[in-house]
């Protein structure tokens, strides 16, 4: 049984940076954390690459042996991480642990989980490893300026949900940029009411019935609610460390091990 | 490195050039320091003059054209924009129609068409990449920012065309997110929305989409760009050649098919899927969707027919809206305005002469400093695009020239 967490959002939302913390944060604390980049296109790196998609393939190779352009050749990277899958992904799969920590900075092609079936192939196929998996769904918080974006960003991340089929977590990233924090509360925890009625306000209104089942939808599930994050703040990242826990069941069924305690056996 | 020091230039020149251009403006000041007298009579009346400007300005801003018709064509990487814009292009040639083209994808290599403008001719974005030390996406992402702070440029560009045009086609990059979740994208769609009306088109790969989850999921981005962007939406099933869009238009009419599809498709708690097939329903019926071919060209006629149908939605509703928004954002910049106006006439009453002169530059710098600015923009860029742009000039299309040669980036 292992753990993963599949760190997927928009180009420039702040996936890396947030996998760049996070591992100092749980170096700080103690903890055992495996950064994955999963970009082909990738440079360069705060973090400790644990696994490397680059060594499997590499963009530029692509691009100039298939005369791609850096969209296809970064689909066609993809499509041979699906195709080696079994090779090369349970290789290097094998050199962890059970129930080691995984983090899977993944590259900011909404395509990518919407379009085509590669990042739902790769998450079966880590489900198939016994891995528990969470989809943390990065969002930068400067867009989230008024409810319509509210909604778009609610819809945007739904559309990732309902693809990949893992428990997701949201993430407004940062958050130390936010002048007014008070505006974005309301989003944090919104109120039907008031987003329905300010939505109507600003769409058109032939929405109107849309607006109220979007609110509905919100309200119901509770499918897409967010969670701040300030890097800057090691308790905001404790916060969503331990949102996802809960949600992948991290440490539920730990024993006590004595090899945990044995400093040799470290991988 | 050098796009910043260009940055830094900017900020000090404005002021250096307000102190030159300032006497052409208001004749009062060459009087100011001979004859103290006058002085404050002759300064409320530069400052008059300078309000009348202002508020004639503002007029001219808010005149509304009908004409041209902006058609910003998004879609997910891989659903055939490109092609899609290749196609209209041609309909609009062949059918008579007098069309733009705008392309806004830097990382293109070739564009089967001949575009009127093209961010490339701006922004070389390999060079982008290399001196930011940035990744593809990240290339892409910046020079679209760097576009984007020049875009009044291109839009008074089509503003003075506008009688010659009907359509603008406007092609975006690959990366979806990178035009709707990005500062300059937003920039882009209202600067083109405030002055013309603007319709999305929205390209779905029809064959990619044939699996209901993913349709959905196609479905929920699309709706997630209508809140954004908060304009008509036109859904262009594009790919019908291959395969026949039929399906899709059945899940949108009548929703019990389409669960009767998600059910089939083993997959997430049926519960979220019926509620969301039920938003979704309610999303349909705001919709047009057509169905197109790059291909083969079928559906463009109803495409059109889309467009004109949404632009009177626009007509009827969004201007409305939009003006409401620009009235609340002048009244703000008034009040901003008034403020300054006076702390300038506070410091004009407490010291005469030469600061008298400062302050003005001061006050310039809000409004027609940023005209100034954009010279000295235009200055350094050109400098610039001797070492970065140079070799792209054979790249535009020849009738388009001396349209784009004007336009001095």
């Amino acid at each position: 049984m292992g753990y993963a967490q599949l760190v997927i959002g928009p180009a420039g939302s702040g996936k890396s940076t947030y996998c760049s913390k996070l591992h100092e944060h749980c170096t700080t604390v103690g903890r055992n954390i495996h950064i994955i980049n999963l970009d082909p296109a990738a440079e360069n790196f705060d973090y400790p690459v644990a696994m490397d998609i680059r060594e499997l393939v590499s963009l530029d190779d692509v691009m100039e042996e298939l005369g791609l352009g850096p969209n296809g050749g970064l689909l066609y990277c993809m499509e041979h991480l699906e195709d080696n899958l079994d090779d090369w992904l349970t290789e290097e799969l094998d050199n962890y642990l059970d129930d080691d920590y995984l983090v899977f900075d993944c590259p900011g092609q909404i395509e990518l989980f919407s379009h085509v079936p590669v990042l739902k192939n790769f998450v079966d196929h880590l489900k198939r490893k016994n891995f528990s998996i969470c989809a943390v769904y990065l969002l930068d918080s400067q867009f989230m300026t008024d409810v319509t974006k509210f909604i778009s960003g609610c819809m945007s991340s739904l559309s990732a949900m309902v693809q990949l089929e893992v428990p997701h977590v949201n993430i407004l990233s940062k958050m130390d940029l936010v002048a007014k924090k008070k505006d974005l509360e309301d989003f944090l925890n919104p109120e039907p009411q008031v987003l329905l009625s300010e939505l109507n306000q600003r769409m058109a209104p032939q929405f109107a019935k849309l607006n109220k089942s979007l609110v509905e939808l919100v309200d119901n599930y509770g499918m897409v609610s967010f969670v701040p994050l300030n890097l800057r703040k090691a308790t905001s990242i404790s916060y969503v460390l331990a949102q996802i826990d809960t949600c992948i069941q991290y440490g539920e069924d730990a024993d006590v091990k004595i090899k945990d305690f044995d400093p040799e056996d470290e991988d | 490195m050098e796009i910043d020091s260009d940055f830094h230039k900017m900020n000090i020149k404005p002021q250096e050039e307000g102190d030159t251009t300032i006497p052409m403006d208001s004749e009062g000041s060459s009087t100011v320091q001979n004859d103290k007298g006058k002085e404050n009579e002759e300064l409320t009346n530069s400052m008059k003059k300078l309000q009348v400007e202002e508020s004639s300005s503002g007029q001219a801003g808010s005149s509304f054209k009908k004409k041209p018709v902006i058609i910003i064509v998004v879609g997910m990487a891989g659903s055939g924009k490109t092609t899609f814009l290749h196609r209209l292009v041609s309909h609009t040639r062949e059918s008579n129609i007098r069309g733009y083209v705008m392309n806004l994808d830097p990382a293109v290599m070739t564009l089967p068409f001949g575009a009127n403008i093209d961010i490339r001719d701006t922004v070389r974005y390999k060079e982008v990449m290399k001196q930011f030390n940035l990744g593809p996406n990240g290339g892409i992402l910046t020079s679209l920012n760097l576009f984007a702070t020049k875009f009044d440029e291109v839009v008074s560009v089509i503003e003075k065309r506008a009688d010659q045009l009907d359509y603008v086609l406007v092609d975006t990059p690959g990366q979806i997110e990178i035009f709707t979740w990005s500062a300059s994208g937003a920039i882009i769609t209202e600067a083109f929305a405030s002055t013309f009306p603007t319709v999305i088109a929205y390209v779905v790969d029809t064959p990619r989409s044939a699996s209901p989850v993913t349709f959905m999921s196609n479905m929920l981005y699309a709706c997630s760009i209508l809140y954004k962007t908060r304009l008509p939406l036109v859904l262009a099933f594009n790919k019908i050649d291959v395969a026949q869009h039929q399906f899709a238009l059945e899940w949108m009419e009548d929703f019990e098919a389409f669960q009767a599809a998600v059910s089939t498709d083993s997959s997430y708690s049926s519960t979220l899927a019926q509620s969301l097939s039920l938003v979704l329903d309610e999303f349909y019926k705001n919709l047009r969707s057509v169905g197109v071919s790059a291909v083969s060209g079928a559906g463009m006629k109803d495409f059109f027919k889309a467009i004109e149908a949404s632009v009177e939605e626009y007509m009827g509703n969004y201007k409305a809206d939009l003006e409401k928004r620009r009235a609340e954002k002048e009244r703000l910049e008034e009040e901003h305005r008034k403020e300054n106006m006076e702390k300038l006439r506070k410091d004009m009453e407490k010291s005469g002469g030469e600061t008298v002169i400062l302050s003005t530059g001061l006050k310039d710098k809000d409004e027609r400093g940023k005209a100034m600015m954009d010279e000295d923009e235009e200055e350094v860029e050109e400098e610039e695009e001797d070492e970065m742009f140079a070799e792209d000039e054979d790249a535009i299309d020849e009738d388009e020239d001396e349209e784009v040669g004007r336009f001095t980036f």
